[in-house]
């Protein structure tokens, strides 16, 4: 057991690091919302002393996460369904809010712009098209409306490659590991992202909008982290956060 | 509960143990018998998947066999293979990644067996690949067996590297890590935990055979 009090001290040496509690508040961003949200906290941060940590993943995984209690203070989604789930659990005091509406583009690093159209997809020379997985991921469920509206989805349902979140069904298409597919307009629209290829925005009237809400996640009275959460919970639906939104594509 | 993705997991597994198997040997006696002076660095790469995130893996076979780059075009063009989003792809990939489970026990295997036997053979003029075959290998089968399981088993747990080239497909790249990977974003604890279950027991069992099976072969060995 001589190793036991060493070991003791090195453990409290690296808890003792982190145990002072950092005043930002941390932001769970669903994949699709990631670049916007850089241009949101870059206005909020704007003139305050006021400072957000943004968390990306898909959805679901942060729905998860935020479930079995993880440290979040504002939850942006890809959707409203989550949302109210953890509103429905308990997890927030107020209903979720829409704060923009999302549109479904169809991308291809090497096809041009106007030769891409749902029906094309049909055609022999594609082979794989990428798909946000629809049983997680609104954008993902836009697209399987889509291609079923446009009567195509019988002839493509064996090329469809599924992405675990927008993100990676990103990386998919601009990697070129597949001929198109299906994105968020708010992806391409993004400084990191532009260049990349040609896309061609699918008309609304094929599938359901893509209503995206977010949600302010308990606090107790007493939390240093309330009173900037609902700051920056209340700046999403301002003015200025609605022109960024627009920006990026979002209605 | 859908077994779809737990019997692609098991073919996937079977298929990859039975290759590495194959390739194994012949780079494992490499590694144990010669005295070639770079030997070092062959090693330290064939280590690496050991150490390496599977991420990293992921990311440049994701580059590899997408067909916007060379290796992934000749493929295409070659035997109009796509191996991104395939099986096929999986395969490879699960090869590289389980490589020095399947290697590394095996060297250790033929480098625990005394030097007599293998001089012993040649004296009675008997050539490499016969010593090797009907001495070397039947004295060292706890290590190919330790070497076929171990690799199963890693090839079972991996996640990291199909997710990355998977692509998810049903019946063709999702796999059981996946399936529960998915099923716990979809906030579908229950399934989840079903595959969970399923793939604990089924590789506790794994291991506990080998494990018996191995001390049983040690013990005929060496009568008390």
């Amino acid at each position: 057991m001589q190793f036991l009090r060493p070991l003791t001290f090195l453990l409290f040496i690296l808890l003792a690091g982190c145990s002072k509690p950092s005043d930002k508040i941390i932001v769970a961003t669903a994949a699709n919302v990631q670049y916007v949200m850089k241009e949101i906290q870059a206005e909020f941060e704007k003139g305050s002393t006021d400072s957000i940590h943004i968390v990306v993943a898909s959805s679901g995984k942060l729905t998860s996460q935020i479930r079995e209690g993880a440290p979040f203070d504002v939850f942006v989604s890809a959707d409203t369904r989550y949302p109210e789930e953890i509103f429905k659990n308990g997890g927030a005091e107020e209903k979720p809010k829409v704060y923009a509406s999302g549109t479904l583009i169809l991308w291809s690093k090497n096809i041009s712009e106007n030769e891409l159209t749902l029906a094309m997809l049909a055609d022999e020379k594609i082979r794989k098209i990428a798909i946000p997985n629809p049983e997680t991921a609104p954008y993902g469920r836009a697209a399987i409306e889509a291609l079923k509206a446009a009567n195509v989805f019988e002839k493509v349902k064996s090329k469809l490659v599924y992405g675990e979140s927008i993100a990676q069904t990103a990386q998919y298409i601009t990697s070129g590991s597949v001929e198109a597919g299906f994105n968020a307009l708010s992806i391409v629209l993004a400084p990191e992202t532009k260049q990349k290829g040609n896309y061609t925005i699918i008309s609304d009237s094929l599938h359901h909008p893509i209503q995206q809400a977010a949600l302010l996640l308990k606090h107790t009275n007493t939390s240093p982290k309330k009173s900037i959460s609902e700051k920056f919970y209340n700046f999403l639906y301002s003015e200025k956060a609605k022109a960024i939104f627009r920006k990026y594509g979002y209605r | 509960m859908d077994p779809q993705p737990l019997f692609l997991t098991f073919r996937l597994a079977t298929i990859t143990s039975a290759l590495l198997l194959v390739l194994a040997m012949p780079v494992a006696y490499w590694l144990a018998y010669s005295r070639f002076r770079g030997k070092g660095v062959v090693e330290a790469l064939i280590g690496m998947p050991l150490v390496l995130p599977p991420s990293v893996i992921g990311f440049y076979l994701l580059l590899a066999f997408s067909p916007s780059y060379w290796f992934g075009s000749w493929v295409e063009h070659t035997f109009g293979l796509r191996l991104v989003f395939s099986f096929p792809g999986l395969v490879i990939a699960s090869v590289l990644y389980s490589l020095p489970f399947t290697v590394y026990p095996i060297r250790a295997g033929l480098q625990s067996l005394p030097p007599t036997l293998r001089e012993a053979s040649f004296t009675l003029g008997k050539g490499a690949a016969e010593t090797f075959f009907k001495v070397l290998l039947p004295n060292c089968k706890p290590a190919i067996l330790t070497a076929f399981v171990l690799t199963f088993a890693h090839t079972v747990g991996e996640f990291g590297v199909v997710l990355m080239i998977g692509g998810n497909i049903p019946g063709v790249t999702k796999v059981a890590s996946v399936a529960i990977y998915n099923e716990v974003e979809a906030l579908n604890y229950p399934a989840a935990n079903q595959y969970a279950m399923v793939l604990f027991a089924i590789t506790f069992a794994i291991l506990l055979v080998v494990y018996s099976v191995n001390h049983s072969l040690l013990r005929a060995r060496q009568p008390a």
